[in-house]
């Protein structure tokens, strides 16, 4: 039968009933007097910690609280054994629930998870995800080359491919001279316009990120449509500026923030397909759990393809508009891809064997 | 004595209706937690909406009236504040506050790990990653529904039923992102310790008890009426001497046959009596390994003689 011994720590305590429990009381509620001070005890350490986290609680009342967790748990173990009472019953589920979940609360600091995650975690989940990566770029590239040979060929499919919200004035009827001056924006264009179509941009462009991330658990499929769509309506407005002339300018104009910009959004695409593949191919593992063990990659990539639209936007909002040089922009667009790609290639690559994934 | 052996996903239904999650901390000793009502979740969403949008019509107004930066740069500051106020700010206060955003905390709810383990951030991060799917995109689409073609309104319903009828189906009520992250969103326990009945019961005073119960009246009930009448002492809406009570000692002393008569007056004391009696005869029984659920343990008992 199950032992009714003291834990002899916790029974150090001054206990109201110490040495004076009456013995023609039943077994349960003898055990109840027995405890009840600590438990109270617990509860008051588990309230206070509850309100101001584990930092609130001194060295001692710390220690108190991890044995008196364990006490607390093994008296629900005998209360569920021995007593018929349901109400202490329910009382030592719920104090033992609160002080589980205390205990167990994260342990790590903001900037500890910050930095590991930057340095390790999201560079060594690139490396890992290769195909999803390489689906994600190719989604793209297939979509700008497609757009770009269609509308080449044929200027109206531009109309059908780019909204004409997103495409403000900027159609294939549009003058030489307009589409210049949008992209090298002049006093005139300087203005509201610009600067709200380019927050427009960011806002549209991190929306369809995060659907393409998130529609990869379905099989991939809409991550690479959606993909594909960004690359026609990319292709089809490089084509737009290339019949006018303006190939180059358009590149640079593209290239200063598109090159963060657009490899946000193929790697938001890879983080769907890695999803997607991990549902359609699961290999040894149940669907669920091959879901599951992806996610860890696929969450990471979604990370990054966030911090890489938030700098894009800072690039679009002032450094676009500052920088007019065709040139600079190039430099500054491919400087940025140069550098995105040496942090995830080289980072976090101190021990081969540390090649599980960082939670 | 041994448990049962149980899962370490297993969900009951509980008395009051809720959903009872049980699983196993590392110690090894299953606690229950009762699964988030779909009420007070919604609740929690909705007042985070509020504070989210209410912080960033703040700075949006301060970044505005101050002035001090060019038009399209507070332009673009604003929605990177939109932006980060959205997945960043559940991800992050769920991360400091252990599971719980600011509407959380006033609901009362908070998300735990399934496994029983503590909250990791990559599960914090994936289920509020999948927020934004299953509820502002869903949530703007519905707000332009009016300009929509048929087609895209019809979508946009399936997407809707979809992402609700996931937590519906469920018996853990986890919506997708719960799922792919393997957590749970559960009510807060809160623990009330209420005093032992066999130590407040009026017999208590004298040493002797007023009523003498012998192990024939004791062999009919079992733990769940028991717990019944805990119930029924401990509910302090019920004044004694009312119908109701008479009538519950008049079925207890039928159904045990107890001879002596209880006097008017003294109902609350025999059935005080009584459960301390009840209990003390259940929980030795129990010592010895015959636990008995209810009064219909004879029966069970003899019905698997006659099967066996």
């Amino acid at each position: 039968m199950t032992d009714l011994r003291i834990d002899p720590r916790m029974d150090s305590g001054t206990t109201p009933y110490a040495g004076g429990v009456p013995n023609d009381l039943l077994r349960s509620a003898r055990f109840r007097l027995e405890r009840e001070a600590h438990w109270r005890q617990l509860d008051q350490l588990v309230t206070r910690a509850e309100a101001g986290g584990a930092a609130a609680l001194s060295y001692d009342e710390v220690r108190n609280l991890a044995a008196g967790y364990r006490q607390a748990m093994n008296s629900l173990s005998v209360a569920r054994d021995i007593s018929l009472d349901r109400a202490l019953v329910a009382y030592l589920e719920s104090l033992c629930a609160r002080a589980y979940l205390v205990a167990y609360a994260p342990q790590e600091s903001l900037g500890g998870l910050m930095s590991r995650l930057l340095l390790r975690g999201i560079p060594q989940a690139v490396r890992r995800s290769g195909l999803p990566l390489f689906i994600g770029f190719l989604a793209l590239v297939l979509g700008a080359f497609a757009g770009y040979r269609l509308c080449s060929s044929d200027p109206s499919w531009f109309y059908t491919f780019v909204p004409p919200g997103m495409a403000d004035l900027r159609t294939p009827d549009a003058s030489a001279d307009y589409l210049r001056s949008t992209i090298y924006g002049d006093e005139r264009h300087e203005g509201d316009g610009l600067a709200a179509f380019s927050a427009f941009l960011f806002s549209h462009n991190t929306g369809i990120a995060v659907l393409i991330f998130a529609l990869g658990v379905f099989m991939s499929v809409p991550s690479f449509i959606l993909t594909f769509y960004n690359g026609l309506m990319l292709g089809a407005f490089f084509a737009m500026f290339r019949q006018k002339g303006m190939g180059y300018d358009v590149f640079a104009w593209l290239s200063i923030h598109g090159v963060t910009e657009l490899a946000a959004i193929s790697i938001a695409c890879a983080g769907g397909a890695g999803l997607g593949l991990a549902v359609l191919l699961p290999g040894a593992r149940t669907r669920k759990d091959a879901l599951r063990h992806q996610a860890h990659d696929a969450v990471k990539l979604a990370i990054l393809a966030a911090l890489m639209l938030v700098v894009a936007a800072f690039i679009e909002g002032f450094l676009r508009q500052l920088v007019q040089d065709p040139t600079w922009r190039l430099v500054i667009g491919w400087g940025m891809g140069v550098f995105w790609v040496g942090w995830l290639m080289l980072g976090g690559r101190e021990g081969r064997a540390s090649r599980e994934p960082v939670r | 004595m041994k448990q049962p052996k149980q899962s370490n996903q297993s969900v009951s239904e509980g008395k009051d209706g809720r959903r009872l999650q049980q699983f196993i901390p590392p110690e090894g000793v299953p606690i229950t937690l009762a699964i988030a009502s779909l009420g007070s979740r919604l609740g929690a969403q909705i007042l985070d909406i509020i504070f989210t949008s209410l912080f960033i019509l703040v700075c949006a107004f301060a970044i505005v009236f101050t002035g001090g930066l060019p038009e399209n740069a507070a332009t673009i500051l604003i929605i990177l504040l939109g932006f980060l106020l959205r997945t960043p700010y559940y991800v992050l206060s769920e991360l400091i506050w252990n599971g719980r955003t600011l509407g959380k905390r006033i609901t009362g709810i908070r998300v735990i790990n399934v496994d029983g383990r503590r909250l990791t951030p990559h599960q914090v991060t994936a289920r509020n990653l999948m927020k934004e799917v299953e509820i502002f995109v869903p949530m703007g689409l519905l707000f332009t529904i009016g300009a929509q073609s048929a087609l895209e309104a019809w979508l946009t319903v399936l997407w809707l039923l979809a992402v609700v009828i996931v937590p519906l189906a469920n018996r853990r009520r986890q919506r997708i992102g719960d799922v792919i992250a393997g957590t749970l969103v559960v009510d807060n326990p809160r623990s009330v310790l209420l005093s032992d009945l066999a130590l407040s019961s009026p017999a208590k005073a004298s040493s002797q008890p007023a009523f003498e119960f012998l192990p024939e009246h004791l062999d009919i009930y079992g733990k769940y009426e028991l717990q019944t009448l805990e119930d029924v002492l401990r509910d302090t809406t019920k004044k004694p001497n009312t119908e109701e009570i008479i009538k519950i000692v008049r079925t207890i002393t039928r159904r045990i046959r107890f001879e002596d008569a209880v006097k008017p007056g003294q109902e609350m004391l025999f059935l005080n009596d009584f459960y301390r009696a009840q209990r003390e005869h259940l929980e030795s029984l129990k010592l010895f390994g015959k636990a008995r659920e209810n009064k219909y343990h004879e029966h069970t008992k003899t019905e698997a003689k006659k099967l066996v």
